[in-house]
């Protein structure tokens, strides 16, 4: 098991993705890197962020960053943890997840309406990490 | 009158008189404007007897409290007949500037009835209406009508709506175009218009519409600004338009594939918004007063060169594509371009179109029928062809012309055909979203997704402030007939704003908008009664016509289940969905009217005796 949004279930994340072959062929032409943020709130004292670098299938870095200001990456989505929770059990569609407020995306909306499907696979292989959630 | 210019300009064509008439403020009130108030008004002039196509059907534009406002989402109006496609009410809106025009003009709508003797066109500018001869315009299409009326009538920023060949020739559904490429395409009012000869409409002028609360109104404006901006699906339709609906849902198994045959056709995302924005996109085009600015301006090359196309929009990419395999994007926008100056319905075009190539793929219909044309799935190309003879009723496009109902009942499998009561289903398959099949069988015009989007509200875009919660999109269930109820009245009442549904603001900033325009002093409890007392309005004004609750059903094939591993689909089960919608409703189970009492309730008695 791995903490949520530690630096070790980034890593599990990581590996989870680089070995899914349906996120390799769903995001093969699709490139871009992001920031997940866990809002603070709860058992999330500060906001958390976690960095990872998506290019045409796979991952090519994935980190914990102390604050926003080590990358400048190309999208940001925002969520509480109750939200992510949801997210990764499968009981919320990102898609719904935005339209509904609850994440919130900076970035290029003609990328991620691109991006559906490999952001479906993605949420598989965040199912496929063993993740334990902070009470 | 607060938010209102105050009057309709009265057009008879068979005599060629103009006259006035005052708005009655009770009746502004009890319906608001646009289609609500149409369906008040025609019900007293048009009963089953009335010919959709004869000088006896009035055709009333019309507009509501908030268009020609400040306000975001109001560049609209609604344009409501008797329809020639279904022969029941027919009611169609349109974005573009024509609504925000005709009030500046000084008119809140205008009614025409009878029939010109020549093709004629309206122009009203600064309060000043004249009829004029249009002879040299008939025959010309919708882009040409629009450029020869502002070039006669130079001096006065025009806006003009107008019909193209297909509206001449009485297409089954013919839509009116206005600002170029912008169209009230549904239940045939184009055809309405040609059948009294009437080829468009120009209006413009310096006129403003009074504000009951000039202060609050303009917060109320701000405030929606903000709003607007931040929904993330006013993000997507600016980025993308209303196709981005494509790679947003094709997952979901909303778009249709292979005439309803199909859940998930992946070569479809070639046809979203995204994939539009990064080959064909030029430009955006907003409605008045719009901060979204979903439509699309689009240059394509090849066998069908263009250098500027009105479109395409997330229906014409789905009737023009997924429905007959065609993963061919410029293909489907010069489908929009031919469609926008020929005057049709991208929807029942395409669909139509769409069933003549299931029908020919199964042999029903044979190479003889189709004059040699091989529709092929995959192939746009003949469905091109087609749409040009459907505008000129040529070949096998003059059966087209008459729409899917009447091409199924021709060759005997009419059960086949995807409409509802004539109308073809809009591009959201009910098995993608089980509530859009309740709205589909019950709503007032046919198969119609702007009286009740409840695709969006179950993909996450609930209205909690009116008690209209997301539900989950494959349960056929009370809970699902009751918000489809709430929906419906919420969208009904958007037309008679007349606002568009793509982008929604909460109820209460709607209200404030309403009520700083008007002085009416509303609060939000009486929101849905104010729309559910248009939509049963309505349903009155369909039994006038014939409609009864043997007309609420859905196609056969679209409760036919699909199965694709990838894609969750569920048809919606009516047997538990309608009965439970009737008795929210409190229709009765054989002649599909409202209540005595719930007539009442909604301040409807007047009625009742009818
Ligand atoms: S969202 Fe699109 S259709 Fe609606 S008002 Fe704006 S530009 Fe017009």
């Amino acid at each position: 098991m791995f903490n949520f949004a530690s630096e070790e279930w980034v890593q599990a994340l990581k590996e989870a993705i680089n070995s899914s072959a349906g996120y390799a062929e769903a995001a093969k032409t699709w490139e871009g890197d992001f920031y997940f943020i866990v809002e603070a709130g709860g058992p999330i004292a500060q906001e958390t962020v976690m960095y990872v670098d998506l290019w045409h299938g796979v991952c090519r870095e994935a980190c914990l960053c102390p604050d926003r200001s080590l990358k400048n990456p190309a999208f940001v989505i925002t969520a509480s943890l109750p939200v992510w929770r949801k997210v990764i059990d499968k009981k919320l569609d990102p898609i719904q997840g935005m339209m509904t407020r609850q994440m919130k995306l900076q970035g290029d909306m003609v990328k991620i309406m691109k991006a559906v499907k490999a952001a479906k696979e993605l949420v598989e292989c965040t199912t496929r990490v063993p993740t334990k959630f902070p009470a | 009158m607060n938010g209102f210019m105050g009057r309709l300009l009265l057009v008879d064509l068979t005599s060629g008189r103009l006259s006035e008439e005052a708005l009655d403020s009770g009746l502004m009130h009890q319906f608001v404007g646009g289609a609500g108030f149409a369906a008040r008004y025609l019900y007293d002039r048009i009963d089953v007897h009335t010919d959709p196509l004869g000088p006896e059907n009035p055709l009333l534009f019309m507009t509501g409290p908030l268009v020609g406002t400040a306000a975001p989402l109001c560049g609209r109006y609604e344009v409501c007949a008797r329809s020639p496609q279904t022969g029941l009410w027919g009611e169609s809106n349109s974005g573009g500037r024509f609504g925000p025009f005709l009030r500046f003009s000084g008119y809140d709508g205008v009614l025409f009835t009878g029939k010109a003797a020549r093709p004629t066109y309206l122009a009203i500018r600064d309060g000043h209406a004249e009829l004029r001869d249009a002879a040299h315009l008939w025959g010309k299409d919708t882009y040409e009508t629009q450029e020869a009326i502002q070039a006669e009538l130079q001096g006065t920023k025009l806006s003009i709506a107008c019909i193209g060949v297909a509206g001449e020739g009485l297409v089954k559904y013919a839509a009116v175009i206005n600002d170029w490429g912008r169209a009230a395409g549904r239940t045939g009012m184009g055809a309405v218009m040609g059948s009294k000869n009437l080829k468009a409409i120009a209006v413009g002028g310096q006129g403003q519409v009074p504000l009951a609360n000039p202060d609050a109104f303009s917060a109320a404006v701000q405030a929606t600004i903000e709003a607007v901006k931040e929904d993330v699906k006013g993000q997507f339709l600016t980025a993308g338009g209303t196709a981005s609906t494509v790679d947003t849902t094709m997952w979901m198994g909303d778009i249709p594939n292979k005439h309803y045959s199909m859940a998930l056709w992946e070569p479809v995302a070639k046809l979203g918004g995204g994939t539009m924005a990064e080959t064909i996109l030029t430009g955006q085009k907003a409605c008045y007063r719009c901060v979204i600015g979903c439509g699309r301006v689009t240059r394509i090359g090849g066998r069908h060169a263009t250098e500027s196309i009105d479109g395409p929009e997330y229906e014409t990419v789905a009737a023009y594509g997924s429905l007959i395999l065609s993963d061919d994007l410029e293909g489907t926008a010069y489908a929009s371009h031919l469609c926008n100056r020929f005057g049709l319905d991208t929807i029942s075009a395409g669909s139509t179109i769409a069933f003549a190539y299931q029908l020919y793929n199964r042999g029903i219909l044979t190479s003889k029928d189709t004059g040699g044309l091989k529709l092929d799935w995959g192939d746009i190309e003949p469905a091109l062809t087609l749409t040009k003879q459907i505008a000129h009723r040529e070949g096998l496009g003059d059966l087209l012309a008459e729409g899917s109902r009447a091409l199924g009942r021709r060759y005997g499998v009419e059960d086949q055909a995807i409409q509802v009561n004539g109308l073809e289903l809009p591009m959201h398959d009910p098995r993608a979203f089980v509530g859009m099949g309740l709205v589909y069988a019950t709503s007032p015009r046919g198969a119609c997704h702007n009286q009740g989007d409840m695709f969006l509200v179950d993909l996450g875009a609930p209205v909690p402030e009116l008690d209209i919660q997301l539900g989950n999109r494959l349960e056929s269930s009370e809970e699902k007939a009751l918000m489809t109820s709430r929906v419906m009245d919420w969208r009904t009442l958007y037309n008679s704003l007349v606002m568009c549904v793509f982008c929604n603001p909460s109820a209460d900033l709607v209200l404030d908008l309403l009520n700083g325009a008007t002085g009416w002093n509303l609060s939000r409890d009486e929101l849905l009664p104010l729309g559910q007392r248009a939509f049963q309005m309505k349903r009155l004004l369909n039994g006038k016509l014939g409609l009864t609750a043997a007309n609420d059903r859905l196609p056969k094939p679209v409760l036919q289940p699909l199965v694709d591993p990838a894609v969750e689909t569920q048809p919606p089960d009516m047997s538990i969905l309608l009965p439970a919608y009737y008795r929210i409703r409190d229709w009765d189970e054989f002649t599909g009217m409202p209540s005595a009492g719930r007539m009442t309730e909604l301040g409807l008695q007047d009625l009742v005796a009818h």
